[in-house]
């Protein structure tokens, strides 16, 4: 909410016109009046601020100001699946290989635990566009065993599951192939998502492996762990059955504040890897002014994270029965 | 004498910043290396007229995008241009960005913090609320914005980040304020008639401080990587500029040719940089947070 009205400030008050960029310099003023109008952007601002937030709550994101006077709701809609399909798989990859060398370096310890520590610095000083153009060059031109551009190879469109004729699509490329039963289509969505969520994940994969490592470490030192181990039981049930249990609890409620950072990574993904996603509509709206759209983006992703604090803080109390209490 | 209080207390505020550097134990390795890297490069970017080999501007030097080479030991990029030289000119100006909007943050929100937590209450409250409303919400989109409406320029640049990493410092700050004033000898200074200005700044400030240099490294980082991201979506800085973020990005244009050259080293360098100061947060924070001892 907050944040909304700073987004409504910083996109009015400031300067730049989106009607006179879509015109010509010499345009008819009446025709620029006229959209203008259309626009609402000739009201007081204060009004035209209530009229976007009484927008809002009836899931009205307002029209396009680019020109077309397009809804933006069902366009945010649209480029949605592909960055949650992308960030959904990165995070994935991220929590694997983060909890997993985190684990590992905090059970060996001396050596293999340093390089794990400086693997968890390097990954993370990695700029994820740059991991991703390394990963490009290496599978995609080099070698030729992975896309290195879009969702589908061409022609391709998964269909989504069909009911009595009806088709329910979800968007995302990966689930709708395999409802309407196309595996050769899923193959095919799952190649395309490799490296993006490899170059992404991996990034986002170092603040994992750090806040791992280090909960890990306090975890093997506490009593139960030192009670598993008098008990007789094989070090690796200790470790990952007992203590990496415990670790995780600190672990989860990062992810709400990591979801922050893996859009941020996203957009960029997006960029390199020519994904029609959310950061990519984002900066193509911005090179048009198009202050609806921009505004409705950001909205639509301060809702999202509001949405996924909430169920990282659902999922707390259910790991962790304490906080039930 | 009162001047003579006030060296004293600039002494003890450097004492507590520099002691982790000295003496032995945890986290030295990774701090040495990470200063080394740092002050290489930084080196580099100060002396980069008097050491490299050809102007990194020109236009058809050599030949259009060819590979490492004796006369071009970098190769060179798709305008013909010395790559070796636009690599060391290449940090001058993002590491600019990160030192202006380091400070800037530094004088924002390390006051904003100290103050906040000190004073408490309802004041307090909304300052926190906006602050984490910006901290929740992810960086980039947020700089995008902010540049995208004042336009592209070194100053732009920093602001947005400076803004974008306020909150960071903010919560680092009131965090450990709020611990430290109500500890024992706080109380102490309060009842021999300290006034608020004078607890803040000479009992609670140099226990803040050495955490402040934490944060300030790390977001020294994060500056070089959220710049080399704004400059890879065209919201960075002046693509006239030798920049390693902007040859990063148009070095990808030949990337279908497999000409690496062109984006490795400009990569490799955005990426010792944030490296190098990463490495000092990293073991700065190990040799003064006595938990992770």
């Amino acid at each position: 909410m907050i944040l909304l009205s700073i987004v409504f400030i910083i996109m009015r008050v400031l300067p730049g016109n989106p009607v006179l960029l879509r015109f010509e310099k010499n345009a008819d003023p009446a025709l620029i009046a006229s959209y203008t109008h259309q626009l609402g952007l000739d009201r007081p601002l204060y009004l035209q601020y209530f009229d976007y937030l009484w927008g809002l709550l009836h899931g009205n994101f307002g029209v396009s100001m680019a020109g077309d006077f397009a809804p933006v709701g069902p366009q945010i809609l649209s480029r949605f699946p592909a960055t949650l399909e992308l960030t959904f798989y990165a995070f994935i990859v991220a929590v694997l290989v983060g909890v997993f060398l985190g684990a590992f370096g905090a059970r060996r310890g001396g050596a293999p635990d340093e390089s794990v520590k400086v693997f968890g610095i390097l990954i993370y000083a990695f700029p994820v566009f740059f991991l991703g153009m390394i990963l490009q060059l290496v599978f995609g031109i080099w070698v030729h065993l992975l896309p290195v551009t879009g969702r589908l190879s061409a022609g391709f469109q998964p269909t989504g599951l069909s009911i009595n004729g009806v088709q329910y699509q979800t968007g995302i490329y990966t689930l709708d192939s395999l409802l309407s039963g196309n595996v050769v289509e899923f193959i095919d969505a799952v190649r395309h998502l490799i490296l993006p969520c490899l170059a992404l994940g991996l990034v986002i994969s170092g603040v994992f492996v750090r806040m791992t490592r280090a909960n890990m470490m306090e975890t093997m030192r506490s009593d139960f762990v030192t009670a598993a181990r008098a008990r007789g039981l094989k070090e690796r049930t200790v470790v990952y059955a007992y203590a990496l249990r415990n670790a995780m609890l600190p672990i989860v409620t990062i992810m709400g504040l990591q979801f922050a950072i893996l859009l941020s990574g996203a957009i960029l993904t997006e960029t390199e890897f020519s994904i029609l996603g959310l950061g990519t509509y984002l900066i193509d709206r911005i090179n048009f002014r198009d202050y609806t759209a921009v505004q409705g983006t950001v909205v639509f992703l301060a809702l999202l994270i509001s949405s996924v604090s909430l169920i990282v803080d659902i999922l707390y109390a259910y790991l962790d029965p304490r906080v039930r209490l | 004498m009162k001047q003579n209080n006030s060296r004293q207390h600039t002494a003890s505020l450097m004492g507590n910043l520099l002691s982790p550097l000295i003496g032995k134990g945890r986290g030295r390795a990774l701090m040495f290396v990470g200063i080394g890297i740092a002050l290489v490069i930084t080196l580099m970017s100060v002396t980069a007229p008097f050491i490299s080999p050809h102007d990194p501007t020109v236009i058809g030097l050599g030949p259009v995008n060819s590979p490492p080479s004796a006369k071009f030991p970098l190769g060179t990029d798709q305008y013909g241009r010395d790559l070796l030289s636009r690599t060391i000119w290449g940090g001058r100006f993002i590491l600019l960005v990160a030192v202006a909007a380091v400070l800037i943050c530094m004088a924002v929100g390390l006051p904003i913090g100290l103050v906040s937590a000190y004073t408490g209450g309802n004041l307090d409250r909304t300052v926190a609320l906006v602050m984490d409303s910006i901290y929740a919400f992810p960086s980039l989109v947020l700089a995008i914005m902010i540049i995208s409406v004042f336009g592209v320029s070194i100053i732009n640049e920093a602001l947005a980040i400076a803004v974008v990493y306020i909150p960071t410092y903010f919560r680092v700050v009131r965090s450990q304020v709020l611990a430290i004033k109500e500890m024992p000898y706080v109380d102490a200074a309060k009842s021999v008639g300290a006034n608020g200005p004078s607890i803040l700044l000479k009992y609670i400030l140099p226990n803040v401080i050495s955490s402040t240099v934490v944060v300030a490294t790390v977001n020294f980082a994060d500056s070089i990587l959220t710049t080399a991201g704004l400059d890879f979506i065209g919201l960075g800085l002046p693509v006239t500029l030798p920049d390693w973020g902007i040859d990063l990005t148009y070095g990808r244009m030949s990337l279908p040719t497999g000409s690496w050259w062109t984006i490795f080293f400009s990569g490799l360098m955005i990426l010792l940089a944030a490296l190098g100061f990463s490495l000092i947060s990293e073991g700065y924070a190990e040799r003064t947070n006595p938990k992770l001892r």
